[in-house]
């Protein structure tokens, strides 16, 4: 715990688990909907 | 038996009554259906006797037997459309919208007064579980003197439509014959529990006696929502007719007329919708008290009171918008035609207006609960921050009531170059509105978590950790609300459609996931300073009256809304109005109706509440007569 609260370690890994959760989100919703996320990257 | 042994029999009888009349009307309805049912088998004995009429329900293709009589053809004149010298649908719209704010109202504070009064059994802490207890009792007060205004308006109603709609009034109750009865047993078992829950408020204040009192509250929650239900089916068959064939004629299955395309999705909006509209009006209410209030005690009550109205009517505020979108997604699916009337056609510009409004409502609370920081110690850290918030309201607002097209006069058109503004017009589509209100919502979320952690410091190891990650966490929220706001641009329409989803659920993701992070990170955490009731600033309790007002506004427009998508039609394609009002009323005009409508409702709550007050007054003086000299009456004292 003592290093998750040194702000840089802390800042790291909330943004990784926050772009992590938040493209999971987009990428599975879109899924779910029979629709591709990635369109645009894809095409 | 002992008192306490009689008191406990007498509140299961009364429960039990209550538990007797929700079911009544079930009992009642059983040979209903059974006519429905027993139709075909009685009609299959005498098939050789006499030829049985088949139709094609209009909405879920089924076949059935023909057992009502076809819409009727209405023509203009005395018989069908009878008159006074006066336009029969204003007035019909008065009554209709004055019996929809009152019954919104009646059904939304009980279910407050079930929350409530269950927060106070399960408190711990004795005083405030008294205080929550005084607070349902206060809410259900006001709630009983406008539930016989509710009753005398919908008398109202059912007079004017027989007075002036009577083949069309004649027409609705054949095709709900087989629930009419029930919806009117439903009212008189909610009238009964509704008393029996109020005046049995003293008499079952402890332990046991108090969770009987608290299952009333949850039987008369019941009864009221299928009261709406049953009055939604009525709306939903109006808008998307099923369970009749295409001549109107009534099928026997009354489950397909009730269960229409539109009926879930109104019932999920209108339950929402009630809520937070009866929170608004507490909360005003409580405004009304606070403002005229004499001594600090009393402030401090009401100031408490406006602020547990406001946050229960915007805890249904903040997901209302999705249930409004999942009905508007509906309505496509139903008829593509009729979602075009209502986001890209003749009702388009209503929509800004409902935009503006819903702008409104979540500004008003965000600058409520900025203000209601103000009495919190230690909240000062989070003003200087305001402003950025300010700021990102101001953008997603303006982003969400930028219109698609505007009307303009040729020569302006010529001057911009099109109907659409080269730059502002790229606002105007639904890719940058989804950004827009979630962002808003997103802002009003992240102004709640400071207002809940404003006098307090968590004492966690992790507390530090706990912070950088609801900071990064709700930047990237906006960020990704934003980005699938734009990326929606450079993707087909069929796709962009289901981008809406995943920003619901980041908006939603920081509702929930933030709420409870900050709620583990503050359980225990030190506080700076108690929260000072009745010390913050009197423009927070306009702004009260403000969200209370804007809802009001709001409810009356998406009620138009919503019924003049019907065009000319009473029922839509099954019975035509053939009255001279079957035409769209010019958005000025509707706008000064839904206020007119808004002002009436006001002074007549205003009413209310005076009636209410002179109920308050007497209490003391009761209690003074009664016990001179003696001790303080207890919180809970009724």
């Amino acid at each position: 715990m003592s290093a998750l609260n040194n702000p840089v370690i802390a800042v790291i890994v909330s943004v990784v688990v926050a772009v992590t959760y938040f493209t999971l989100v987009d990428h599975f919703l879109m899924d779910m909907q029979g629709l591709d996320y990635w369109y645009l990257f894809r095409k | 038996m002992g008192p306490v042994t009689r008191k406990k029999v007498f509140s299961i009888m009364a429960l039990c009554a209550m538990i007797s009349l929700l079911l009544l009307p079930i009992i009642v309805s059983i040979p209903s259906p059974a006519i429905g049912a027993d139709a075909p088998a009685a009609d299959a004995a005498k098939k050789d006797e006499a030829k049985v009429e088949k139709g094609r329900d209009v909405y879920y293709k089924t076949e059935g037997i023909v057992v009502g009589a076809p819409a009727p053809k209405t023509t203009d004149g005395p018989k069908d459309y009878p008159r006074y010298n006066f336009e029969s649908r204003v007035l019909l719209w008065f009554a209709n919208q004055q019996h929809l704010y009152y019954g919104s109202f009646v059904l939304a504070v009980p279910i407050f007064c079930m929350i409530i009064e269950f927060m106070g059994v399960v408190t711990k802490d004795k005083a405030l579980a008294k205080k929550y207890d005084q607070l349902a009792y206060d809410f259900i007060k006001i709630s009983l003197t406008a539930y016989s205004l509710t009753a005398i308006l919908g008398g109202i109603l059912i007079f004017t439509f027989l007075t002036l709609y009577p083949a069309f009034f004649g027409y609705l109750s054949s095709i709900f014959r087989p629930v009419m009865h029930i919806y009117a047993l439903m009212f008189v078992a909610e009238s009964g529990t509704l008393y029996i829950y109020y005046y049995g408020w003293d008499k079952m204040k402890e332990g046991f006696l108090k969770w009987i009192h608290l299952s009333m509250s949850v039987i008369l929650n019941i009864i009221g929502t299928l009261l709406m239900f049953l009055a939604n089916s009525w709306i939903g068959f109006m808008m998307s007719p099923a369970g009749v064939d295409e001549q109107g004629r009534f099928l026997g299955n009354i489950w397909h007329v009730i269960h229409t395309a539109l009926w879930n999705p109104l019932n999920v909006h209108r339950i929402l919708g009630n809520m937070a509209f009866g929170g608004g009006v507490v909360a005003a209410y409580a405004a009304y008290r606070f403002l005229a209030s004499k001594t600090d005690e009393d402030r401090a009550h009401y100031d408490w009171m406006g602020y547990i109205a406001m946050a229960l009517g915007v805890a249904f505020l903040i997901p209302l918008p999705f249930a409004g979108y999942w009905l508007m997604r509906e309505v496509y699916a139903y008829r593509q035609q009729m979602g075009i009337t209502l986001m890209g056609g003749l009702l388009a510009w209503l929509f800004i207006i409902q935009a503006t409004m819903i702008g409104i409502l979540f500004l008003s609370t965000n600058y409520y609960l900025w203000q209601a920081m103000g009495r919190m110690r230690g909240a000062e850290k989070y003003q200087r921050y305001i402003k950025y918030l300010v700021f990102i309201l101001c953008c997603g607002y303006l982003v969400f009531i930028t219109p698609h097209t505007m009307v303009m006069t040729p020569a302006e058109l010529k001057a911009m170059g099109g109907q659409q503004h080269p730059v502002l017009g790229n606002y105007g589509v639904m890719s940058a509105k989804n950004g827009g209100i979630n962002v808003i919502i997103t802002t009003t979320v992240l102004s709640f978590v400071w207002y809940m952690r404003g006098n307090k410091v968590s004492t966690l190891s992790w507390a530090k950790f706990g912070n950088i990650f609801m900071g990064v966490f709700f930047f990237f929220a906006y960020v990704n609300i934003i980005w699938l706001a734009i990326y929606g641009y450079y993707i087909p329409a069929n796709v962009r459609v289901g981008l809406s989803v995943p920003q619901v659920a980041t908006t939603l993701s920081c509702l929930f996931f933030m709420f409870a992070l900050n709620s583990v990170m503050m359980k225990g955490a030190k506080q700076m300073g108690p929260i000072e009731w009745g010390k913050i600033s009197v423009r927070s309790q306009y702004a009260l009256i403000m969200l209370a007002t804007a809802f009001t506004w709001m409810m009356g427009l998406m009620g138009y809304i919503r019924s003049s998508v019907r065009l000319f039609w009473h029922v839509n394609e099954i019975m035509r109005d053939n009255s001279p009002w079957a035409y769209t009323h010019t958005v000025g005009f509707a706008a000064n109706m839904i206020s007119f409508n808004v002002l009436f409702f006001w002074v007549s709550i205003l009413f209310v509440f005076w009636l209410g007050s002179l109920a308050a007054k007497k209490v003391p003086v009761s209690a003074t007569a009664t016990a001179p000299g003696g001790a303080p009456q207890p919180a809970g004292s009724h």
